[in-house]
């Protein structure tokens, strides 16, 4: 009898140590390292956001290629391939290489002062003052506001009669009254027009640039900051050779985003001129969406709309491989 | 009997599914006519429900009894109506996903943006119900069937259109000894002698509606044509758009300020209202607009027709209003149907508009009109059926003409001339637009 239960308790001892080495066994060789089980671990967190790139970036992207090389339509439910006829028919266009000069005076004008006015603010931020939470709050309304009803505000500012711009102006004594000369025209002279739709995009978008810049700020040990102060660093310096190259990283992404929302920045441009007086601010978006849908030439609409692409991916793939490269 | 045969008849041809489109077709017209006859909508549309998709009206209380209409309307017929308001601008966009996912509206208005030719393949035929109603109200005036003609089908119902008129200050211009402007040179003159005044004239000259349908009215009643009858041949380079050009050019300088470069298609409402204005050419909602907010300026503004070429011509283009209804549509009897009882009171649609929607049809043009037959102001507004046009003319509302109006090509000629650009080169480059727009579609 006591062998029996010796027995037994040998046997189930084996039994015990036996299946995990049954199951390591019939598993791949490349599940049983660690490494490996982690790696795929990783994959699969990382597996929805990949997913939702691919079925809202991805597959938009692709379908959009496949309309600009095809005669699609709006009333046209089936289209034959084209070759790159829409992309020739819109580099015959003068309106296009009009757009495409502008938006790239947009997006260089308001990036330059998105950074000024943003840095600015941001430092402001960091500051200790009372009421710091709520100011801080109060800043991001221009990027929370629904677009339309924003630009909507903008357009009476600039409205050619009635503009609080010019009245304050005007009351400053820095320009005569309605109807002078020096009266601006905000959306009716081709410089001020440009100039008055980059103002509102940098109005709506700064704050996110202080945001980024600040959340950069704060992620500096001030052991670091203290540190360069009593090397006798000044306020640039530490700024230059501390700050920048610890917040670099922050300050890529920012400004990717920032490049990414510029360019294909539709709403300002079409809410206050639709492009004109004259194409003189007619960019990139608005030509495609006048072409693609209020047109309905999906092809050449989709074509003018890919001509983004080659603007915006060498900017990508320096600034990302500047980023690799420094091994953050 | 080796010679029996089956015979071939022509039955044998006529398989089950034949059977079933030609009786239902058959019966789909005949219970059509029988409602047109009778007024009353067949038993097949109850229980079912109408979506339709329409634009925010300039006049708000249309729109109240837009809605109220359509419902009283459903619950008489059992047919439960949804009517969605969007602003007009986005409705091309609103048509193009409804196409995509083949699902949507079962009526849709199209405002200016008339996408009947871009989407032909895909609308409901209305060509009965359109033949119907003329006959019933002694014809559409003649501009009606242009934006939505194709290969001789109607694809669409026009409900409306929106004039713009000269709406001029008779005040200013009596104390200042000018003569009404009836001709455009003596708008001119108005304009030139009124802006030294202070009250410059505005057209606006940017990329808006306003500008599009403006400027064309100029050409056209200078005899100049933007494509030949066929639509196929672009016609903008001629003597007399030359002639338009230089005198665009001329009214500008004398007699405008730079701000008609900025307006969208409220600025010139608000520069009659404010007082402003010597003149302007503009809908109505604009007289209306200023009847509220400057009744001083309401009372000594004036409705003028529209002003005449060198030749005499009088051209005014107008933006056109239809309904067009999806292929997809699973309730087309019912939306047909709506359509006919909507133009059977198309007269208390003119009334709830102010006088703002102008009727497509001859018995509904005559005088007097409904609100402006009675308004000594407006009355005027009823010779306007016979010299309405649309944008193409004297060719027809196609979709090159519609891509040409979306980028602005035209206005954007004229605002090269007005800034200084000589008219031989501004008119070189919008041909060079027009025919690279037209070639696309040729080669399509």
């Amino acid at each position: 009898m006591t062998a029996g239960p010796a027995g037994d308790g040998a046997e189930s001892a084996t039994r015990a140590a036996a299946p995990p080495v049954a199951r390591r066994s019939s598993l791949p060789a490349w599940w049983r390292s660690n490494t490996s089980r982690r790696l795929a671990f990783g994959y699969l967190l990382l597996a929805p956001a990949a997913l939702y790139v691919a079925l809202l970036v991805g597959i938009p992207f692709l379908f959009s290629l496949y309309l600009a090389v095809s005669d699609a339509n709006v009333g046209e439910p089936v289209a034959t391939f084209v070759g790159l006829e829409n992309f020739r028919a819109a580099w015959e266009m003068e309106t296009f290489w009009i757009a495409l000069r502008n938006s790239v005076v947009f997006l260089v004008v308001a990036a330059v002062f998105k950074s000024l006015l943003g840095t600015s603010l941001a430092f402001l931020l960091l500051q200790n003052f009372k009421g710091k939470k709520l100011v801080r709050g109060l800043v991001v309304i221009p990027f929370t506001l629904p677009i339309s009803v924003s630009v909507l505000s903008w357009k009476w500012m600039y409205d050619s009669q009635f503009s609080v711009i010019n009245w304050g102006l005007h009351k400053a004594g820095l320009i005569g009254g309605y109807g002078s000369e020096s009266w601006p025209i905000w959306l009716g002279q081709p410089h001020l027009a440009l100039l008055a739709c980059i103002g509102v995009n940098v109005w709506r978008s700064f704050p996110f640039s202080a945001i980024v810049l600040l959340a950069g700020f704060t992620s500096v040990p001030t052991e670091v900051l203290d540190a360069a102060r009593v090397d006798g660093c000044t306020f640039f310096q530490r700024f230059r050779h501390v700050v920048t190259p610890m917040i670099f990283p922050i300050l890529i992404i920012g400004f990717l985003f920032d490049t990414v929302f510029t360019l294909s920045d539709l709403s300002v441009v079409y809410l206050l001129t639709q492009g004109g007086p004259g194409n003189a601010t007619q960019i990139l978006p608005v030509l495609a969406y006048q072409i693609g849908i209020q047109a309905g030439s999906l092809g050449r609409g989709a074509a003018i709309a890919l001509m983004l692409v080659p603007l915006l991916f060498p900017a990508l793939f320096l600034m990302l491989r500047n980023l690799k490269r420094r091994d953050w | 009997m080796s010679d029996l045969q089956p015979v071939k008849t022509a039955y044998a041809s006529v398989d089950r599914r034949r059977f079933l489109k030609v009786t239902g077709a058959g019966v789909a017209g005949a219970s059509l006519l029988t409602m047109l006859e009778t007024r009353q909508a067949p038993a097949q549309i109850k229980g079912t429900t109408l979506r339709i998709l329409t634009w925010s009206h300039f006049i708000p209380a249309y729109d109240v009894w837009f809605d109220k209409f359509a419902a009283q309307w459903g619950e008489k017929n059992g047919v439960k109506v949804r009517v969605d308001h969007i602003p007009h601008l986005e409705i091309p966009a609103r048509m193009a996903a409804e196409f995509a996912a083949g699902t949507g509206h079962d009526l849709i208005l199209n405002n200016a943006t008339i996408l009947a030719r871009l989407y032909y393949k895909s609308l409901v035929d209305m060509t009965d119900i359109y033949d119907q109603l003329g006959k019933k109200y002694g014809g559409w005036i003649p501009a009606a069937k242009s934006p939505i003609e194709v290969e001789g089908r109607i694809y669409g119902i026009p409900m409306y259109y929106i004039l713009l008129p000269m709406l001029w200050r008779k005040d200013l211009f009596e104390a200042n000894g000018l003569k009404p402007p009836d001709t455009w040179e003596l708008a001119r003159v108005a304009a030139r002698t009124l802006k030294a005044k202070g009250n410059p004239a505005g057209m606006a000259f940017s990329h808006c509606n306003d500008a599009n349908l403006n400027w064309r009215s100029v050409m056209f009643s200078f005899g100049a044509a933007e494509t030949d009858p066929s639509g196929d041949n672009v016609m903008i380079d001629s003597k007399e758009m030359r002639e338009a050009l230089q005198f665009a050019k001329a009214m500008y300088d004398e007699g405008m300020t730079a701000e008609v470069f900025s307006w969208d298609d409220a600025s010139d409402n608000r520069f009659l209202a404010s007082g402003i204005a010597g003149w302007i050419h503009d809908a109505i909602s604009a007289y209306r607009t200023t009847e509220s907010t400057n009744p001083a300026v309401f009372k000594n503004t004036f409705i003028a027709n529209e002003p005449a070429g060198p030749g005499g011509k009088r051209v005014s283009v107008s933006a056109p209003i239809v309904f067009l209804g999806w292929k997809f549509s699973k309730n087309q009897q019912a939306a047909k149907e709506f359509l006919v009882h909507l133009v059977d009171n198309d007269k208390e649609g003119m009334i709830q508009s102010t006088g703002y929607n102008m009727p497509f049809l001859n018995d509904n043009a005559k005088k007097p009109m409904p609100i402006i037959g009675a308004d000594p102001k407006m009355q005027v507004l009823q010779d306007f059926p016979k010299i309405v046009a649309f944008f193409g003319y004297p060719g027809p509302y196609t979709p090159q003409i519609q891509e040409v109006a979306n980028l602005f090509v035209l206005p954007d000629i004229f605002t090269k001339v007005a800034r200084g650009t000589s008219v031989d080169e501004s008119l070189k480059w919008g041909v060079g637009e027009y025919r690279r727009i037209f070639s696309k579609y040729k080669r399509a």
